[in-house]
């Protein structure tokens, strides 16, 4: 018994919850985002100067599209395992023959496919809207899977550590979105003052919005590899400990 | 012929909490192979955390759990266990079939297998009518039988039930116990704790009393009677917990 059954069948549950309730967990935040691309990019776009050579509405497609997916990596693994808790039918996957690596896994699948079906029809939508195009496509790539390994591990941890639902939206408000609004997604940072450019560079969404930007664009603020190296140094330690709290049981058994 | 291992052994088995809350102490206990045995106690005598221990659910202090003469925490261990808690804990996002399919696929199973199995399930647990309903809308005994079918999907040859007729009207306690004594005369463990003695002392072959988190007593129903020198199983149980 390898417990990959149950990897297979749990990433299903995930993934099923995910479409059942698609209105939720796609739509909403589709429909959110393209309201940000169409009254700041095309609305207010037109007010505002270039940004590196690129009209506003594209320019800001990459970032908006990077916090949709993130949010819903984060949103989509805290939601699924602290229900998962409250209501203890988590007890029926951590009695499975299953390895901790395999149900941490199976967890995420679910952040992933809801992130990707975001970000996929962001793009469906944004491409003829805006123009946006992609210029490096394994880059972008990699810098999405290292940013919804991050944040989809991060929403793991805190749907393992929250007691109630509030604990999870706190993080939101108070972490992720003020950190994705600071972290370039509406600007470039060249253009803030010292010295707020300077500790922009401590904001580790910067990376990931500029490592993305660089998959569409082929340019951004920083080095691409400079911006994908620190996404990966904050994703790796974050997916681990998600991985210890699983094999150690704290939290999750009493 | 080599002698088969137990269906179930704890040896030294002690649990402390965070907070310091000591459910059980150097505990031992060894449960034959084909054993219908009992667990019986008051509440927090330490009978959820034994269960608990032997499926993987809590961090076990100290001690040694064994299934089957394999670790309890080894994935071979778990595929044998089959567990009923004693609170309802069914995924509020799965309909009745699901709940039992997706049971299945953890433990295991293939699509296939666990489509015919859940359909011999949903049959066995007369909950054909609602197989499309999703759990929150099933009535208290509808998903008291949902949880049993999941206990038993994976044909586990140890069955815990923790506590499974609470709550639960006379006809479905008869159709299960029905049924657990068929899975028994094939030859399943199962461990049973309730708070029903009569059904203890109707079903079980071995009854083990438990309290603050230690064994107290051990034998047949007739046994712990002549024991305790009391008429009914009842008896035995007052004069066990107050001595």
């Amino acid at each position: 018994m390898s417990g990959a059954q149950g990897l297979r069948w749990l990433a299903r549950r995930e993934t099923l919850r995910v479409t059942r309730l698609w209105t939720q967990t796609v739509l909403a935040p589709v429909v959110a985002s393209m309201l940000f691309i169409l009254v700041f990019g095309l609305s207010l776009g037109s007010r505002i100067r270039e940004i590196g050579g690129l009209p506003y509405e594209v320019f800001i497609v990459p970032g908006l599209i990077t916090m949709a997916m993130v949010q819903a990596a984060y949103n989509n693994n805290s939601s699924t395992i602290f229900q998962a808790r409250n209501d203890r039918y988590i007890n029926d996957v951590l009695s499975a023959p299953m390895h901790p690596w395999q149900v941490n896994l199976g967890y995420n699948v679910g952040g992933l496919v809801r992130s990707l079906a975001i970000g996929l029809a962001l793009l469906a939508l944004a491409v003829p809207l805006t123009g946006v195009g992609v210029e490096k496509p394994l880059v972008l790539a990699v810098a999405v899977l290292l940013g919804l390994v991050l944040f989809g591990a991060l929403g793991t941890v805190a749907g393992i550590f929250a007691n109630t639902f509030d604990n999870i939206t706190f993080v939101v408000n108070i972490v992720i979105l003020p950190l994705a609004f600071l972290g370039g997604v509406f600007y470039s940072v060249e253009m803030l003052p010292s010295p707020w450019e300077e500790l922009s560079h401590f904001n580790p969404v910067f990376y990931l919005v500029n490592a993305v930007r660089h998959g569409f664009f082929g340019t951004s603020d920083v080095s691409v590899w400079l911006s994908l190296g620190v996404t990966a140094a904050l994703a790796l330690p974050a997916y681990a400990w998600s991985q210890y709290l699983f094999t150690s049981g704290r939290r999750l058994k009493a | 012929m080599p002698l088969s291992p137990p269906a179930l052994e704890l040896r030294g088995l002690t649990k402390r909490y965070d907070d310091g809350t000591s459910a059980v102490e150097s505990f031992d206990l060894t449960v034959h192979d084909g054993a219908f045995f009992g667990l019986l106690g008051p509440n927090g005598a330490g009978k959820t955390t034994v269960i608990s221990a032997v499926c993987n659910l809590i961090r076990v202090t100290a001690g040694e759990v064994l299934v089957f003469g394999r670790p309890a925490a080894s994935l071979e261990a778990r595929g044998w266990v089959g567990l009923a808690e004693q609170d309802i804990n069914l995924d509020r996002f799965l309909t009745v079939e699901e709940t039992l399919v997706y049971h299945g696929g953890y433990f295991g199973m293939g699509r296939d297998e666990a489509v015919v199995r859940a359909g011999e399930m949903i049959d066995i647990f007369d909950l054909r009518a609602k197989t499309r309903v999703r759990t929150p809308k099933l009535s208290g005994g509808m998903r008291r039988r949902l949880l049993l079918a999941r206990a038993l999907m994976h044909r586990p040859r140890l069955v815990i039930l923790d506590e499974p007729t609470a709550g639960v009207d006379f006809e479905l306690r008869g159709e299960l116990w029905r049924y657990i004594e068929r899975l028994h005369d094939a030859g399943t463990t199962i461990l049973l704790t309730t708070h029903y003695l009569e059904e203890a002392e109707e079903l079980c072959e071995e009854i083990a009393l438990i309290r603050g988190g230690r064994l107290i007593a051990r034998d047949t129903a007739d046994g712990l009677r002549e024991s305790y020198d009391a008429d009914t199983l009842a008896d035995v149980y007052v004069k066990a917990m107050a001595a």
